[in-house]
């Protein structure tokens, strides 16, 4: 294996000039194809080639070409032209130059008479795979010019090893996120599970005690937060599997005509038995909010997001205004209680994301607000937010407006 | 005498089910929602149990037992809804005496708190004084603070782990080898250098004159002392 290292020493100023500048273009730039163009272009004034390939070892052993410029003789003739496979091979399997030079025939086409050197890619005893220059009908390569061609080989081959060494850690950080969120999301579900479980089996044991006896107001307190958190393992385990019926597609909407209106009042009545301290305002523009939809699942959003205000803005009053068209139906849930951080702002409707802030604070499983996207994305229609920290925060949901059949 | 429990959670519902529960076996309650209320809790109340929760915000319950047993031997049931052996091991080792996994039976919750006051009555709890001071340098163990020269002092973490080696054995020699072990940890018990680096930048925060050091000195060819 050919394992002498380029030395400088032999270089000509002018060779010097172009290694330098090639070592800094491949510093300056992290686009592969970038620093490998830009390598051809500064070797070329001080190495005389036609056609250069690149070819790297691909998951078989065998090599595949990766870059090649045609940049002199020979452009014309394309895909016909010498590409060079025969030196690239045996330098990539022999470790050393390879070099091919024909006897030169005056009479003959130059196209013809092909001089290849073949440069081996060595990294730390490796071989990657081979560079090629050819030339169409000589000069044959000198001994310096051969050196000159294992500078350039040397830095291009450490344009391959960071290229390389990049794409595996961009996969590597790809891969490291998806399981951190995946590690997340069953720490936050089997957290979320547990805590209603614990009140349930610890205030159920609780009344179960043989040795001590409850009041009946106490035994009502305890059965009312057994039915409460019973209800919470509800909407969670509900949440989970709506989330993952989003995920394969099976998620079921079955449209009618819906009255909003009447759906957010109906929501609101709910909620305010929930939070009796929840306090609602009222704001409409327009008088017909007919949208085509299925009421169970809008349902789910109104409630949603009007749960998220009573739990992330306790203590906040909530307004809901909604307005109607020709084409669509508006409607906004405002509250004025902390907001959300701006940096956030993109990423709630992800699936399982929860601000960083409110996480140990609010329960939560961060499927809420992905579900209410996906429910309002299968109406067609668009559900966005408006916060800062600080300034409450506001969702607003459009729908696009039911087209009643015309009576005959 | 009444027993005082410290009962520390997030969950005001969770809280509840406990005191309702210690209420009956005579116990007297008291509350806090995270770590740090914990700690202060502690050093004000004096109680003869803590039940700590491990997940809260401000300060977790495994930062609030380790805080705590810097002054206090006072029996520590830790309360976890994670199960696994790295849980409940960490917990033991920052010196909790039993842990309870979530959910828990009521029964089971008062039979471990009975067999924890059991064992702890063969031996009072120690309560030291909360706070340790030594010339102008004073440390106050529940907030981890420290002041030296009348102004409180910033110390990184590893920093006040070798300050508090000191203060606990004031008096007493500790060679080079000790003090790694016990703050960096066995590995690093060769690295006399990161000592050497620790202390200075220890002195230059705390002495009134780094250069003659009264507080952490070195004993040629034996180790360091706080006299």
């Amino acid at each position: 294996m050919n394992t002498r290292k380029p030395d400088a020493s032999s270089l000509q100023p002018n060779e010097l000039e172009a290694v330098y500048a090639i070592s800094r273009a491949i510093a300056e730039t992290l686009d592969f194809d970038k620093a490998l163009a830009n390598i051809v272009k500064l070797a070329r004034p001080v190495f005389i080639f036609d056609n250069a390939v690149l070819y790297l070892v691909n998951e078989k052993g065998s090599l595949e070409p990766a870059f090649a410029r045609a940049i002199g003789r020979g452009r014309s003739s394309e895909a016909d032209s010498a590409w060079g496979e025969v030196a690239a091979n045996e330098a990539f399997t022999s470790g050393r130059n390879s070099l091919f030079q024909p006897d030169t025939k005056p009479e003959a086409d130059r196209l013809q008479q092909r001089f290849y050197l073949g440069l081996p890619m060595l990294l730390s005893g490796k071989c990657i795979g081979a560079l090629v220059f050819i030339r169409f009908g000589g000069p044959p390569f000198t001994k310096e010019q051969i050196h000159l061609a294992e500078f350039i080989a040397a830095h291009v081959t450490q344009v391959m090893e960071h290229k390389r060494l990049v794409d595996r850690v961009a996969n590597l950080e790809a891969e490291r996120r998806l399981t951190r969120m995946q590690s997340e999301f069953i720490a936050t579900v089997s957290h979320e599970l547990k805590t209603p479980l614990g009140f349930i089996k610890g205030y159920s044991t609780t009344l179960l005690r043989k040795d001590t006896h409850w009041d009946a107001a106490t035994q009502l307190e305890f059965l009312a937060i057994i039915d409460e958190e019973t209800d919470r393992l509800t909407e969670l385990v509900d949440n989970l599997l709506d989330s993952s019926r989003l995920q394969s597609g099976t998620f079921d909407v079955e449209f009618r005509s819906v009255d909003l209106a009447s759906l957010v009042e109906e929501n609101v009545g709910r909620l305010q038995s929930r939070y009796p301290n929840l306090n609602i305002h009222w704001k409409t523009k327009g008088s017909d909010y007919l949208v085509e939809g299925d009421p169970k699942r809008l349902g789910q959003v109104i409630d949603n997001l009007l749960g998220n205000a009573a739990k992330y803005a306790p203590n906040s009053p909530v307004q809901i205004s909604m307005e109607s068209s020709v084409d669509q139906v508006k409607l906004s849930i405002q509250d004025s209680g902390p907001g959300i951080p701006e940096e956030d702002l993109a990423y709630i409707f992800r699936r399982f994301f929860r601000s960083a802030g409110t996480k140990d604070k609010v329960r939560g499983s961060g499927l809420g607000l992905y579900i209410c996207d996906q429910i309002i994305k299968a109406h067609h229609g668009e559900i966005h937010v408006k916060s800062a920290k600080g300034a409450g925060a506001e969702f607003i949901i459009t729908l696009p407006r039911q087209k009643l059949p015309q009576p005959a | 005498m009444v027993t005082r429990i410290l009962v520390v959670d997030d969950e005001p519902r969770f809280v509840r089910l406990v005191e309702a529960n210690l209420q009956t076996e005579g116990f007297e309650v008291i509350k806090a929602t995270n770590g740090k209320e914990a700690v202060d809790l502690t050093v004000a109340e004096k109680p003869h149990l803590i039940l700590l929760d491990v997940m809260m915000p401000e300060m977790d319950g495994f930062q609030a037992c380790e805080r705590i047993r810097e002054f206090s031997t006072v029996p520590i049931i830790m309360l976890t809804a994670k199960g696994d052996e790295e849980h409940r091991v960490r917990g033991l080792n920052l010196g909790a005496d039993d842990y309870v996994v979530k959910p828990f039976s009521a029964n089971e919750l008062i039979a471990r708190v009975q067999a924890v006051l059991r064992r702890a009555q063969k031996q009072t709890s120690e309560f030291s004084e909360p706070t340790f001071t030594r010339g102008d340098l004073s440390i106050n163990f529940a907030r981890a603070e420290v002041i030296a020269n009348g102004q409180p002092v910033s110390l990184s973490a590893t920093e006040y782990r070798l300050l508090l080696q000191f203060a606990r054995h004031a008096g007493k020699t500790l060679t080079a080898d000790e003090l790694l072990r016990n703050v960096w940890g066995p590995e690093y018990s060769e690295e006399k250098e990161i000592l050497w680096v620790s202390i200075s930048r220890l002195r230059q925060k705390l002495e009134k004159d780094p250069k003659n050091p009264e507080l952490i000195v070195t004993l040629s060819g034996e180790g360091y002392r706080m006299p």
